[in-house]
């Protein structure tokens, strides 16, 4: 497979398909990247096309500094920063309904969220470019612009605390699927009574 | 969790987990983990947060690429072909941190050259004068020169003379050139190629010089003041001679490129000139493949390096990928030096100089006295005598031991032979 350093070069050297094939492979992980942090899905839609955007305009002044993935989730997290101002602007004004960031999430998916959402911003965006983005320590040390070692002391505090928070919320979800099972099994038994 | 009973941090079961562990430390960590049940559980307890946080799905967006990204491609497109190559170029070029750089040098040297030019117009009147002075043919007045060396004030060294066109500034520039990740293949090919259509090819010159001399001393003597004013050195020397024959000295000079011509002037003048030959060795199209080379392995090296610390993976892959960045290291290692080699006989030439004494045999014609002779044969038969002693004593030494052992084997069985001998003819 040729590497997204490669494509990117092809792309600076004028091939288009280069960065169709770029597009291709980013395209749902940038979109996953915006749709776990923002209530609206088109919004996550908007952003993942303006990322794009920017590499297009920026192709020229495109640096093999960092790896691809990195560069794209470096514009990722400005455009993020951004839109959060200005929703916090829009909220002052208008108030906007939030929307589930999946429709059919599971009561499990909405404790974990809910899990998430109690964290620290700064171990919440680790944790979740380390499990969703599948970054390593060091990019996120560099799109965060920390120490390694405290990228890896914030995730493992990050860990043990949604371990803490996730685990009564596991214990009442395994204590109720028991019960449904237990209640199925009685109404299977009086069926077979009757 | 303490150091004591656990030889690895809660963090560091993590980031084994996570493949972010280094190669020594996960050796350890791997091992500890099939022993210790408490860390077990620990890295059990991880991978089902991982789990938990693994079933928050996304649906994927819609397939096909965007009306606005198509435009915009279009536009890149136009905007390209808009522009002449060379001009896409410069503006690539400009865009890359080592061309602004680079800019800025240019920059700053014409800043220094204009400042150098001003002061050169201030002090015009007397530099010039200076350049009447020695308005004589380039031979006569190194020859003048050189035969009042011994009357001169040593001068200072000039500045560092081009070496085939370049400078040994350029040279050392092009010797510790940043990592061809720093400002990308492109622009250091870029770059060598067109230091080496502003400075000329690199050549690799050789010459050898066969010189006839009187004085063969102060031949000798004067070699190296040539070679102390062209800066210069010996790389090697061999003198020698024997009786009956005139003596040679045979020297293996190391001179800057641009200085060739004036030592091998100046040395000429030693005596007279039995034979001269010259050459050179274009390696321009050796340097510049070598200097490619070397680009290339440096961003394997850097891929490599970026992949092992950015990627995760097990630890056969990690071990794997730091034997191949140790491979790619050595390979970079070894064309480094081929580098600075090539450099180096580029801006120093080797002359081969080798200077012969001109011999004349002297007739001894005072035969020696008799006296002397008769003296000469007494010493020389006490010292065939001594000679002969110190011979007999050294054979007794030496096979002596020998002797007597066998005599010592030997006694019993003669004598018993001896003595049926004698017996024989009296049964």
């Amino acid at each position: 497979m040729i590497s997204d350093e490669a494509l990117m070069q092809e792309f600076r050297s004028g091939s288009h398909l280069a960065f169709e094939a770029l597009f291709a492979r980013y395209r749902g992980p940038l979109y996953g990247f915006f749709r776990r942090r923002l209530e609206r899905d088109q919004r996550a839609e908007d952003l993942t096309q303006e990322a794009f955007l920017a590499v297009i305009r920026a192709s020229v002044r495109y640096e093999p500094r960092a790896l691809v993935r990195t560069y794209l989730y470096g514009i990722a997290i400005n455009l993020l920063a951004a839109e959060r101002r200005k929703q916090s602007r829009d909220l002052s004004s208008v108030e906007i309904a939030p929307e589930p960031a999946s429709r059919d999430d599971s009561d499990n998916v909405l404790w974990m969220r809910q899990a998430l959402g109690r964290l620290d911003d700064a171990e919440r965006e680790i944790v979740m470019l380390r499990e969703y983005e599948q970054l390593s320590y060091s990019e996120i040390a560099e799109l965060l612009k920390l120490p390694v070692n405290t990228v890896r002391s914030r995730l493992f505090r990050a860990r043990m605390a949604l371990k803490e928070r996730l685990k009564p919320e596991q214990d009442i979800a395994n204590a109720s699927a028991g019960e449904v099972a237990e209640t199925a099994k009685l109404t299977q038994a009086e069926g077979e009574a009757l | 969790m303490n150091r004591m009973t656990h030889p690895i941090k809660p963090e560091e079961v993590m980031a084994y987990l996570d493949g972010e562990l280094a190669a020594d430390r996960a050796t350890v960590a791997a091992a500890h983990l099939r022993e210790c049940a408490e860390c077990q559980g620990l890295a059990a307890e991880l991978g089902s947060v991982s789990q938990n946080l693994e079933t928050w799905k996304v649906e994927q967006p819609e397939p096909g690429i965007p009306q606005a990204i198509t435009n915009a491609l279009a536009e890149n497109r136009a905007a390209a072909r808009n522009i002449f190559p060379a001009q896409r170029n410069l503006r690539e070029l400009w865009h890359t941190r080592w061309a602004r750089v680079m800019l800025a040098g240019a920059g700053a040297a014409a800043a220094v050259f204009l400042v150098g030019l001003g002061t050169l117009k201030f002090e015009g009147g007397r530099v010039s004068s200076v350049f009447s002075r020695r308005g004589v043919p380039v031979d006569k007045a190194v020859v003048n020169k050189f035969q009042t060396e011994s009357r001169l004030e040593p001068s200072p060294p000039p500045p560092p003379p081009p070496i085939n066109g370049r400078t040994v500034t350029e040279l050392a520039q092009l010797q510790t050139a940043p990592p061809a990740t720093s400002s990308g293949p492109l622009a250091d090919k870029l770059t060598t190629e067109n230091n080496l259509s502003a400075n000329g090819p690199m050549i690799i010159r050789t010459a050898e010089l066969n010189v006839i001399t009187k004085e063969f001393d102060t031949a000798r003597a004067n070699l190296e003041v040539i070679l102390k004013r062209h800066q210069g050195y010996i790389d090697e020397l061999n003198a020698g001679g024997n009786t009956g024959s005139g003596r040679t000295l045979t020297a293996t000079l190391r001179v800057p490129a641009d200085q060739v011509d004036a030592t091998l002037a100046e040395v000429k003048t030693l005596g007279r000139v039995e034979s001269e030959s010259q050459g050179g060795q274009d390696v321009t199209s050796q340097y510049v493949d070598l200097e490619a080379r070397l680009g290339n392995a440096r961003n394997t090296e850097d891929r490599l390096t970026d992949l092992l610390r950015n990627r995760t993976g097990k630890l056969s892959d990690v071990l794997a990928v730091e034997q191949e960045l140790d491979r790619v290291r050595g390979e970079i290692e070894q064309m480094e030096a081929e580098r600075k080699n090539m450099a180096k006989q580029v801006s120093y030439a080797t002359l081969t100089v080798t200077i012969a004494e001109e011999y004349k045999a002297q007739l001894q014609v005072v035969p020696p006295s008799t006296s002397n002779r008769l003296g000469n044969a007494a010493i020389e038969g006490y010292r065939n005598v001594a000679d002969g002693v110190v011979a007999v004593i050294l054979f007794l030494l030496t096979t002596g031991p020998s002797l007597l052992l066998w005599a010592a084997i030997l006694f019993f069985p003669a004598r018993v032979v001896w003595k049926k001998l004698r017996r024989s003819p009296a049964a």
